[in-house]
């Protein structure tokens, strides 16, 4: 239709689209160390529910996801894994960084094969702060990016202009 | 009988895949290389496997780490030993007081320093319930590598009671950070003692559960009975330790063989292995092991001494010279540290024995002969934490 | 129960027990005058030093004649103090660049005259004791015969030596690297090996230190461990 394109989606439509995005958001876990642990618990466990959000684990490959939660350290020796699974997802995609150690290098910060935080690699969108955060607040991110992809232009995003958080 | 043509045999192949049915046998001289990981649902964590392949069988298998080195011996030698003991919380990042509790051993054997009884007895309790919240983890997540998803939310489910009550004591639900030189950072509060008794109860059905639904079932024994066996020489050579070297036959225990000061002595358990060496034997001994470390914490809460928590040390620790080395029987293994100090704030040179280093060192011989699913069988029950290899 | 690092080589010099003065003898009885020195803590731990030349040597005593069949760890010890010093308590505005003095070479148990010196652990399951092995390294010639014959254990430990510090072993079959990817240059458990994060900012951790209230009674520097990731900090009894 070339609404988005555009730029001419009408602001009811625009409302719509994002609130189904935000509530059927496939979460791809990139589990690498120990905040992988509490990703778990906060997917897996029935206690901290993730899937009440909308949001569901385990798509079958990051070609199906739309987000992806970073959690664990980041070394260098995984860095071109990280961008090609990065790459390889389909846009509008999102990044949360989970854990001090995905934030900034955290406790390892001054090691020699640590990359100091994983937005160095890929642009990030929601940290979680944390060692590790409690599932807790990793919903509470997850909750925070929902609100924000509520509020956004689509058309922006189609053009590839840098985010603005309304 | 003639020879085949290169043409007869081209035809043949071009048959065989019209027909869709997909079985040809390429003889390659190397076989097929397989990559698996290093993200990968079947490994726990970052490891790269690759395998040279031949039809199913696995030629080669060559684990490739270093996706989390993290540079931790390196570390050490810039940090103080309290900071040293918050940093090493994250090797094995599923039972973390117990990395902590050998190299806080280890300064107090360089500092001549004894914990109180209370402390002791208290550091025992957390140690064997760091051990629970890692094997039944193990428990749900073994069966998971092998397909079955149920036991895996049971698992997280059940472990959740486990962690409040370590969150109760230390603050953090992993990661505690709770073991000084010298003694513990607090006194247990009020009412654990009740609550630590019901979640070992919870655990204990977990375990009837485990046994239920995993250990009797048809798939899981075909798939894991006489799979990856391990000889206990073998075993010894390559420096396996926990329960694969138990599940090897061999009756070692750290907690009873190399005591080193905590509480096991006090309390009357069993140590359990299994002749067999296979995967299911590793399996069934951590599954013991799991009802005994319950048993254990139960009797350890009922008799703890009263008194301080926290033997005299000056405020800002300077451990003297010297090198000590400690090994504690962690929920992985043997994990052991030896500490070379001079008289510093830090130590000078920290060497880390991680339990998992030497238990995946293992593989590429392990490996040789079995199929590819197989593979994921010898991983999942060798058990590893990627912290704990590449440190 | 601290001893002094001592090169102790002759009979009766240094607490020992009964059962590592065998170990000690059983150790002389085969290699003579290749074991170079020795340290016992008694009913504890023991630590032999042989000459590199017979490091393969003691590994098969050890696992042949003292039924030390289980193979704990292989690494190596650089004594060399850092020359960079300890940055995490330099106050802000010092200086962190290393002072290049070089300082002395100061080694522990059973001594020591090198700079790199290997360490090794074995244990005997069956009669409960456990081993320390050292030996000396040169430091123009970095090479040392490989424990694979006798451990095959040892197979990775040597490869992450190998990596860490650059030492290399006769006989290993595939000493590529283990941890670090490709490219990685330098050896990174070398104490002249800097740790760059230090070097360009300091501790974040230092900002944010006051002096404990009552740091009088403990004398000296007002300085206190600051504050790390996880808030730690140490209480006395």
């Amino acid at each position: 239709m070339g609404l988005v394109e555009s730029g001419k989606m009408p602001k009811p439509l625009t409302a719509l689209l994002n609130l189904s995005r935000r509530y059927s958001i496939w979460i791809f876990q990139w589990g690498l160390a120990c905040c992988a642990i509490e990703m778990g618990a906060a997917l897996g466990s029935p206690r901290y529910d993730v899937m009440r959000l909308g949001v569901i684990p385990l798509p079958a490959s990051p070609r199906q996801a739309d987000l992806v939660c970073i959690s664990g350290t980041v070394t260098d020796k995984m860095v071109p894994a990280i961008r090609r699974l990065y790459d390889q997802m389909p846009d509008p995609k999102y990044v949360i960084s989970m854990g001090s150690c995905a934030n900034c290098g955290g406790p390892y910060w001054d090691s020699y094969s640590v990359t100091k935080g994983v937005d160095q690699i890929i642009p990030v969108d929601v940290y979680v702060p944390g060692c590790p955060p409690r599932p807790e607040a990793l919903l509470e991110g997850i909750v925070l990016l929902q609100e924000r992809i509520q509020h956004e232009d689509i058309g922006a995003r189609w053009r590839g202009d840098s985010i603005v958080v309304s | 009988m003639t020879a085949v043509t290169e043409r007869q045999k081209l035809a043949y192949v071009n048959a065989q895949a019209a027909d869709g049915r997909v079985n040809l046998e390429f003889e390659t001289e190397e076989g097929m290389t397989l990559n698996m990981g290093p993200q990968h649902p079947a490994t726990h964590g970052t490891l790269r496997i690759v395998a040279k392949l031949d039809g199913e069988q696995v030629i080669a298998c060559e684990p490739i780490m270093g996706y989390m080195h993290r540079g931790y011996e390196k570390l050490t030698e810039v940090r103080t030993y309290p900071q040293v003991t918050t940093l090493v919380n994250r090797i094995d990042w599923l039972g973390s007081f117990a990395n902590e509790v050998p190299f806080i051993l280890a300064a107090e054997k360089l500092m001549g320093v004894e914990a109180p009884p209370r402390a002791q007895w208290i550091r025992t309790i957390l140690f064997e319930m760091s051990r629970l919240a890692n094997i039944t983890l193990f428990l749900g997540d073994m069966a998971l590598q092998l397909g079955a998803l149920t036991p895996a939310f049971y698992a997280f489910r059940d472990r959740e009671f486990l962690l409040n009550q370590i969150e109760a004591a230390t603050g953090g639900r992993f990661h505690p950070n709770f073991d000084r030189i010298g003694g513990l950072k607090d006194d247990l509060p009020k009412g654990w003692i009740a609550d630590t008794k019901v979640a070992m109860e919870r655990i204990r059905s977990f375990c009837d559960l485990t046994d239920d639904l995993v250990t009797g079932n048809e798939i899981f024994q075909a798939r894991t009975r006489g799979v990856g066996v391990i000889p206990a020489d073998v075993a010894q050579s390559y420096g396996l330790s926990g329960a694969n070297l138990r599940g090897s036959g061999v009756d070692w225990d750290l907690r009873r063989d190399q005591p080193v000061g905590l509480a096991w002595d006090n309390v009357a358990w069993k140590v359990w292995t299994h002749p067999d060496g296979d995967s299911f034997s590793r399996f069934w001994v951590r599954l013991q092991e799991v009802r005994e470390s319950t048993k254990i914490v139960e009797q350890l809460c009922d008799g703890i001494p009263t008194g301080s928590i926290m033997a005299k040390v000056p405020r800002i620790i300077k451990v003297p010279e010297g090198e000590a080395w400690v090994a504690t029987e962690n929920p992985l293994g043997e994990m052991g540290y030896y500490v070379v100090s001079k008289g510093d704030l830090g130590p000078f040179r920290v060497k880390i024995r991680s339990a998992s280093f030497n238990n995946i060192s293992i593989v590429p011989w392990v490996t040789r002969g079995v199929y590819v699913p197989d593979v994921i069988t010898i991983l999942a029950s060798l058990y590893f934490i990627l912290g704990d290899i590449d440190r | 129960m601290q001893d002094t690092p001592a090169d102790v080589t002759a009979e009766g010099v240094g607490p020992t027990d009964e059962l590592r003065q065998g170990l000690i003898e059983a150790f002389r009885a085969e290699l003579g005058d290749q074991v170079v020195g020795s340290h016992v803590v008694p009913g504890d731990s023991l630590w032999v030093r042989v000459s590199p030349e017979a490091w393969r040597e003691a590994g098969f005593i050890a696992r042949d004649k003292l039924a030390c069949g289980f193979f704990d760890f292989l690494s190596a010890i650089d004594w060399l103090p850092s020359p960079f010093g300890k940055s995490e308590d330099a106050p802000m505005g010092e200086s962190l660049e290393p002072t290049g003095a070089r300082g002395e070479i100061v080694t522990g148990y059973a001594g020591g005259e090198s700079r790199f010196q290997m360490l090794a652990r074995v244990q005997s399951l069956s009669r409960r004791y456990g081993i320390l092995l050292k030996t000396d390294l040169s430091e123009d010639d970095l090479i040392v015969d490989s424990w694979l014959p006798v451990y095959a254990g040892a197979n990775w430990h040597e490869r992450e030596v190998h990596e860490m510090y650059g030492i290399g072993f006769r006989g290993h079959p595939n000493l590529i690297a283990l941890y670090l990817p490709t490219g990685f240059e330098g050896h990174p458990l070398r104490k002249d090996f800097p740790l760059l994060a230090r070097m360009v900012k300091p501790w974040p951790g230092i900002v944010d230190v006051e002096p404990m209230p009552d740091e009088a009674d403990d004398g000296g520097s007002g300085e206190s461990d600051g504050e790390s990731d996880a808030a730690s900090e140490e209480g006395s009894g």
